[in-house]
């Protein structure tokens, strides 16, 4: 027989009909797996094992996924066990059994923190400094885990334990959402907080939080001097009480006190200390003419002290002064101070020179063994009269038409 | 025909290479660039082909500068480590300077004893080694070698015309442009010109008999007979610049060189500026100033015409500011740009041959026969003695001039500072070394840290250093105090660019590092002092830099090794058959036209020993000017000027040899008078201008006005000093000033003090700080904050204070936003500020917006320094809200308050006061913050004065102010919703700490002033304590 078109396309179309009945026929009957393992909680650190009872000629692959991430494991004896770094975490695993990238069973199961393995805490103190009183208050907290890293479940004991001066105070409280916590709350003293706690027979490490004290309250203030006169050379120290706070607690050292001194002109002078022990002292040189100060201590914004009243004597009423060589020289001295002592180097005596009433410079010296020596040479000063003003120690002399030669 | 090697060649490379080779060990690490080319050769070294380079300035590409020389030395360094590099590259470029100096000798004169000659010269000549030896510049010198190489080979192939000679030459210009750009460039112009001019004339001799009858004709002829090979070799050279350095150019083009120009000496006008006119022009010149006619008379023969011409356009140029003609010829912008010593350089080199032409003839020549004839041998002797005299003192001179003057400042060890930076991971914030010199380079090739300064200006990104001409930001101080401004900057707001450590070499930067917030750290081992500053942030993992394509990133990295490599295989080849090939090598054609050298024309002669003569006596004018310019005691103005400038530089036995011997001072009494002056004035202060006027004068005595201006890290200073001055003898001396006489009233006193020691981490672990060894940041409260507006300047105000229980460093940072919210400037506080409180101690704060802005050249083109003005932010809004954020962080030093307001007197017009040093400490410089209310005592400006005296312990400074008018301030914004302390709110802390705030206790505290536009004032005071030594 002649073979024709129709021929060929017959047996084309024959071929293709039985090779999709072939595959057709490949469908499977639908494989029947059961899952033989019965336990679904686990502890983390376990040997997990899945097993399924399935046909044992075929290859089964488990996909494993949990929040860490997933994996694929390829078994055929239906007994796959899941590896550590997944076994090893809290949470849900789910599980798909795969057979020709078809997912024939699925379900999950859930590790649970390892009760038995030696509990590790993750403890946290914040601030590390808090101030005395009832407003403040430093928490601490408690995340307690298992060997593998794994947060305790909820409700598990904690015992907060804290020292202060003389008291140990030991509470519990339980764990929520992973943590554990307690504010502690400050005393009223100052010192330190020693902070621990513990979770069965786990201790944590020490901890210390430091109280401060709170904010100064009004306090006292005192001076002392050598003498009362006004030499210009002593020092005068200004010294505050004890500074405490509302709870009697002695103020941080380093606590900034300024002293602010009013003299008689009205204008304020300053100084400050910063205290040791609560006490903080400002030393301020005597004046160099007599005076009255008033004077009182702030710590800023926050407290004040009472007002105290020193007065300074003049040291002298009177001085020489010697015009010489065509009254070009003046001589100011000797200064004598209160008990007629030469007054110490460094004594200010002030030389204001006026022609025709108007003044034309001022010159300032330190006085050398009491006495001041003014020179005005002919170059600066020409032949002429002149009118002087000479003060020190808070008593001035005026020359007038004095003749420069 | 004589093959065999020249022995003057030999003998020169022999005496070259043991002189240079041996001094270079001793200076080439303290000239100006070499540490520079060793820092990049470094960079190379460690990253072949990634052009961005992290260390310097946040970081910027080494496509700035052509890498062949840095590239050797990198390669090098593999052998045996970056200063094995170094050396061996600088011996290579002594050897091809003086085989380069030989071979363009050779092409000029054609004889090969003058060449020879030259060659030895060459190894004396003052400009290589001033080059060489002082600046330290190896591409440049390895630049004009190579191109002077290439010279011959360009005359051949020009004249001859085989393909030969024109790859060799363009093989040469190859290297040439990858070791230096400019010098091809200019070389171009410079060199090959004037050589391409000589080529046509030679050509156009060979047309007619004599030099003397070549016409233009002739000339014009030989040119367009040459005209292809000179365009082919002009295309072929042009194309090798252009691709050979392709990303250079690239780069250039990207980030063009904004940079404000920089004061260099080159520029100066030599006759006012004595230095830089020995430096860039005695030293480089040297003995050759003597011979310049003869080069003239040389150079502008017909054969030499055009490098007579390019000869005298260099000399000219190399003169800088002398005369305004380089500018004009430059033009203004490239004239700032470029450094004009290389003129000068290039010059000298040309008129080498000819130099060696005249010590040949001198020597053995016709000059001899003339001499010996005419005066004899004798004065040819002493003549002979004299050139020869100056020859040595010229090249003992220069080289040793660093050791006369020392270029760098002495050499410091950096081992310890790479320890510190190695430790405890200070290596993840940027550092900053002040006063290093150029050896911050060879620091920053042994370490990864980063600083933001950098050594190589035209590759400035930040932009605080490009507006401001400052070469490196640690020479701030000789740039005086407007240099200054940017390390100001630097040290304002170093969160910026994540600035936590200062390397301070120079105890002049203590101040303006204190009144900033910096804060000793410690001193290293070997003297330098850590400075660092609380609340910066570390340095991000991933930091910016600019990505260049793959092609460019290979062109780099490969052709300039290239160039070198297939240079070397070209010259090596032919000298390799020319050595071993037996057959007959004819002389180059250059030979042809060498000159016979018969009889020395009189004129010449004449001319030369009447230029010699003038030169001696122009020498003999300047010394004679100079020492009456600077014998000290000649007049009343000179002592003066001496005594200060004894004073400023410390030298106290000099300073008392000006004080008249009958004032009755012994040398003790005046060092102790003087050492006890301490502050900003004695310690810290350049003289930087002194005027001196006599009021009075007669023949024995004069009374002087001095007026001086000091340069300080704060400010500049002006004061006024009257003195006297006597004549005894022939000299002149000045009177001592008095002293304060005041003596503090106890001999020993004790205070209790108060201080504080943080660990830091009690744990000793490389691991990152555990949560407890962290201590609290401490509570800072803003009492009150507020913008104000004075004269179109935007400032924010305000009164802080510590309510913790522990010293704290205080940082503020404010931003200003305008109506819709946009951000217009931000800033922080830099010295108008107590940065160190005590627990409750309160300060008042000023902070000043100053513009970092990247601006046009010229706003900032600096012109005179006026100590008030400061870049001002240019704000594109007005500013109507304000945030604030402040930082405590615990200190532990800098907490001296033992300063007092001892006396106080207002006066119409101001304040004058005493204060009073009641602790142990002695106050270096004083510092006082004036506040100003208004009639409702509210805040309303606070402004700063530094004292220039110091205070030591129990004495008193006066001192005194002005009040300033500050009718036209106005208050723009006081709401304090934005304020935040640590990152909490300001108004939360206020009801937490102080909720019951009594602010009339600090109200009270203030001085009642009628005051134009403010009726009280505060006075706080701010002390700085220097080191103790």
């Amino acid at each position: 027989m002649r073979i024709r078109i129709r021929h060929i396309i017959l047996m084309g179309f024959s071929l293709l009909f039985s090779i999709s009945f072939a595959l057709l026929v490949q469908v499977e009957k639908p494989v029947q797996v059961t899952l033989k393992t019965t336990q679904k909680k686990y502890q983390a650190g376990d040997k997990i094992m899945l097993d399924f009872a399935y046909d044992s000629t075929l290859t089964f692959q488990l996909f494993l996924k949990n929040s860490y991430g997933s994996t694929l494991l390829t078994s055929s004896s239906g007994q796959f066990i899941i590896p550590e770094y997944l076994a090893k975490k809290r949470g849900t695993l789910d599980y798909f059994l795969i057979h020709n990238s078809k997912c024939v069973f699925k379900g999950d199961i859930s590790i649970h923190a390892n009760s038995d393995t030696l509990v590790e805490l993750e403890t946290y103190i914040g601030p590390p400094s808090i101030v005395a009183g009832d407003r403040d208050y430093t928490m601490h907290v408690v995340a307690p885990t298992d060997r593998y890293d794994n947060p305790l479940p909820d409700s598990t004991k904690v015992k907060f334990k804290h020292q202060f001066l003389g008291a140990e105070k030991e509470y519990e409280e339980l764990t929520k959402d992973l943590i554990g916590w307690r504010n502690i709350f400050a005393y009223e003293k100052k010192g330190k907080l020693l902070v621990s706690s513990q979770i069965g027979e786990t201790d944590s490490k020490e901890f210390s939080v430091e109280i401060y004290p709170a904010l100064p309250e009004d306090f006292a203030i005192e001076s002392f001097r050598e003498h009362n006169y006004a030499d210009g050379n002593q020092i005068i120290t200004f010294s505050t009480g004890i500074v405490r706070d509302e709870f009697d607690n002695i103020v941080a050292n380093g606590t900034m006190v300024n002293f602010v001194i009013k003299n008689q002109e009205g204008t304020l002078l300053k100084a400050q200390g910063t205290t040791v022990n609560g006490i903080a002292l400002g030393k301020v040189l005597h004046p160099s003419y007599e005076d009255v100060w008033q004077v009182q201590a702030f710590v800023n914004g926050i407290a004040k002290s009472n007002t105290i009243s020193v007065v300074f004597e003049a040291v002298l009423e009177d001085f020489e002064v010697d015009f010489d060589t065509s009254n070009r020289e003046i001589v100011v001295g000797p200064l004598r101070s209160f008990m007629e002592q030469i007054i110490p180097d460094g004594a200010l005596v002030k030389l204001e020179i006026y022609k025709d009433n108007k003044r034309i410079e001022t010159k300032v010296k330190t006085s050398f063994e009491g006495e001041v020596r003014f020179i005005l040479a002919e170059g600066f000063y020409p032949t002429g009269d002149y009118d002087f003003d000479i003060s020190s120690l808070g008593v001035t002399k005026t020359f007038k038409n004095i003749t420069l030669q | 025909m004589n093959t065999s090697t020249n022995k003057y060649l030999i003998i020169a490379l022999l005496i070259g290479v043991i002189f240079h080779g041996t001094a270079i060990f001793f200076t080439l690490e303290y000239t100006y660039d070499a540490l520079i080319h060793l820092f990049f050769g470094n960079h190379y070294a460690t990253s072949w082909f990634e052009p961005w380079s992290y260390s310097w300035y946040t970081g910027f590409t080494v496509m700035g500068y052509p890498p062949l020389v840095h590239q050797s030395i990198g390669l090098l360094s593999y052998i045996g480590g970056l200063k094995f590099g170094l050396f061996s590259v600088a011996l290579i470029a002594i050897i091809l300077f003086i085989t380069g100096v030989y071979r363009y000798a050779l092409l000029l004169t054609s004889n090969r004893t003058v060449a020879g000659y030259t060659a030895v010269l060459s190894v004396f000549a003052s400009v290589f080694i001033e080059t060489l030896h002082v600046f330290g510049q190896l591409p440049s010198i390895i630049g004009i070698s190579v191109l002077m190489h290439a010279l011959p080979e360009i005359y051949l192939w020009i004249k001859v015309g085989k393909y030969k000679y024109l790859i060799n030459a363009l093989s040469l210009i190859a290297v040439t442009v990858t070791s230096h750009h400019v010098t091809p460039i200019f070389g171009m112009v410079f060199f090959i010109f004037p050589l391409i001019g000589m080529i046509i004339m030679d050509g156009a001799r060979e047309k007619v008999n004599s030099y003397k009858e070549v016409r233009l004709k002739h000339f014009i002829q030989t040119f367009l007979a040459f005209f292809k090979r000179i365009v082919v070799f002009g295309f072929g050279s042009l194309l090798l610049i252009i691709t050979c350095i392709l990303p250079y150019w690239i780069n250039t083009k990207n980030n063009p060189i904004t940079q404000v120009p920089i004061p260099h000496g080159s520029r100066d006008n030599f006759l006012e500026v004595t230095s830089s006119g020995l430096v860039f022009f005695l030293i480089p010149w040297g003995i050759l100033l003597f011979f310049l006619p003869y080069f003239w008379y040389r150079f502008f023969s017909k054969r030499y015409l055009f490098f007579g011409l390019s000869f005298t356009l260099l000399t000219i140029l190399g003169t800088g500011g002398t005369t305004p003609i380089p500018k004009m010829i430059l033009g203004d912008n490239a004239f700032n740009i470029l450094t004009l010593d290389r003129f000068t350089l290039w010059a000298s080199l040309m008129a080498l041959p000819m130099f060696g032409e005249f010590i040949y003839r001198f020597v053995e020549g016709d000059l001899k026969i003339k001499i010996k004839e005419r005066y004899g041998s004798v004065l040819h002797r002493i003549l002979g003695g004299l050139i020869g005299g100056g020859l040595i003192f010229m090249t003992f001179f220069t080289i040793c001039l660093g050791y006369f003057r020392p270029l760098q400042p002495a050499q410091i060890k950096m081992l310890p500072i790479l320890n510190f930076l190695k430790q405890d991971q200070h290596d993840h914030w940027r550092f900053l070394p002040l006063g290093f010199g150029d050896q911050m380079a060879w620091l920053s090739a042994q370490t990864d840290a980063m600083t933001v300064d950098g050594n190589y200006h035209s590759a400035r990104r930040l932009p605080e250093l490009t507006t401001r001409a400052v070469e490196r930001l640690e020479n701030s101080k000789f740039r005086g105090v407007e240099g200054i401004g940017s390390l100001q900057q630097f040290l304002t707001v170093p969160e910026k660019y994540n600035l936590k450590y200062v390397f301070s070499n120079d105890k002049f930067y203590d101040p303006i590092l204190y009144f900033c917030g910096w804060q000793r750290l410690r001193q290293l081992e070997n003297g330098i002092m850590v400075w660092e500053k609380l609340n910066v942030p570390p340095l991000s993992n991933v930091l910016p830099k600019d990505t260049i394509p793959l092609f460019q990133k290979l062109m780099w990295g490969l052709i300039p090794m290239l160039t070198v490599i297939i240079a070397f295989i070209i010259n090596i080849q032919f000298i390799w058959i020319h050595g071993l090939k037996t057959k007959f090598k004819a002389f180059p054609v250059y030979f042809k036209f060498g000159v016979e050298y018969a009889s020395f024309r009189k004129s010449v002669f004449r001319i030369s020993y009447l230029w010699a003569i003038c030169i001696c006596i122009v020498f003999a004018i300047g010394v004679y000017f100079a020492y009456v310019k600077n014998a000290t005691q000649i007049r009343p103005e000179n002592v003066i000027k001496a005594y200060y400038d004894a004073l400023d530089f410390k030298e106290f036995k000099r300073a008392y040899s000006y004080v008249h011997p009958k004032s009755n001072k012994s040398l003790d009494q005046f060092m102790l008078e003087v050492s006890v002056t301490d502050g900003l004035l004695s310690s810290y202060a350049k003289l930087d201008e002194l005027e001196v006027t006599i009021t009075v004068q007669t023949d024995s005595s004069a009374k002087a006005k001095v007026m001086g201006n000091w340069i300080t890290p704060l400010e500049k200073i002006e004061k006024t000093f009257y003195h006297e001055i006597l004549k005894k003898g022939s000299k002149w001396y000045v009177l001592p000033l008095d002293y304060d006489l005041d003596i503090p009233p106890d001999q020993l006193f004790s205070e209790n003090v108060v201080s504080f020691y943080n660990h830091g981490r009690r744990r000793i672990t490389s691991e990152q700080t555990h949560h407890e060894d962290v201590l609290k940041q401490p509570v800072l409260e803003v009492l009150n904050a507020a913008i104000v507006k004075n004269e179109d300047q935007y400032y924010i105000i305000g009164e802080l204070q510590n309510v913790d229980n522990v010293p704290s460093d205080v940082v503020v940072t404010g931003t200003l936003y305008a109506q819709n919210d946009r951000e217009l400037a931000t800033y922080n506080v830099k010295h108008q500020m107590k940065h160190k409180l005590m627990p409750k101690e309160t300060t008042s704060f000023r902070m000043d917006f100053e513009g970092v802005a990247w601006r046009s050249l010229e706003d900032n083109k600096p012109t005179t320094f006026d100590p008030d003005q400061f870049t001002a932010a240019n704000l594109d809004g007005q500013p109507t809200k304000f945030n604030l954020q402040c930082a405590g962080n615990v200190a532990t030093v800098d907490l001296y308050k033992g300063v007092v307001i001892n006396d106080i007197s207002i006066r119409e017009n101001g304040v004058d006061g005493v204060l009073f040093n009641s602790g142990l400490q002695e106050v270096t410089i004083p510092q006082l913050i004036i506040s100003y209310y208004d009639e409702n005592k509210k805040l309303i400006w606070v402004t700063q004065k530094y004292l220039p005296e110091g205070i030591r312990p129990q004495r008193k400074l006066y001192f005194e102010f002005d009040f300033l008018d500050l009718t036209k301030i106005e208050r723009v914004d006081e709401h304090m919703e934005n304020v935040f302390v640590n990152g909490l709110s300001n108004e939360e802390i206020s009801n937490k700490m102080v909720p019951n705030r009594k602010s009339e206790y600090m109200q009270s505290q203030l001085l009642r002033v009628l005051g134009k536009g403010f009726n009280y004032i505060k006075i706080e005071i701010n002390n700085y304590v220097g080191a103790s030594n």
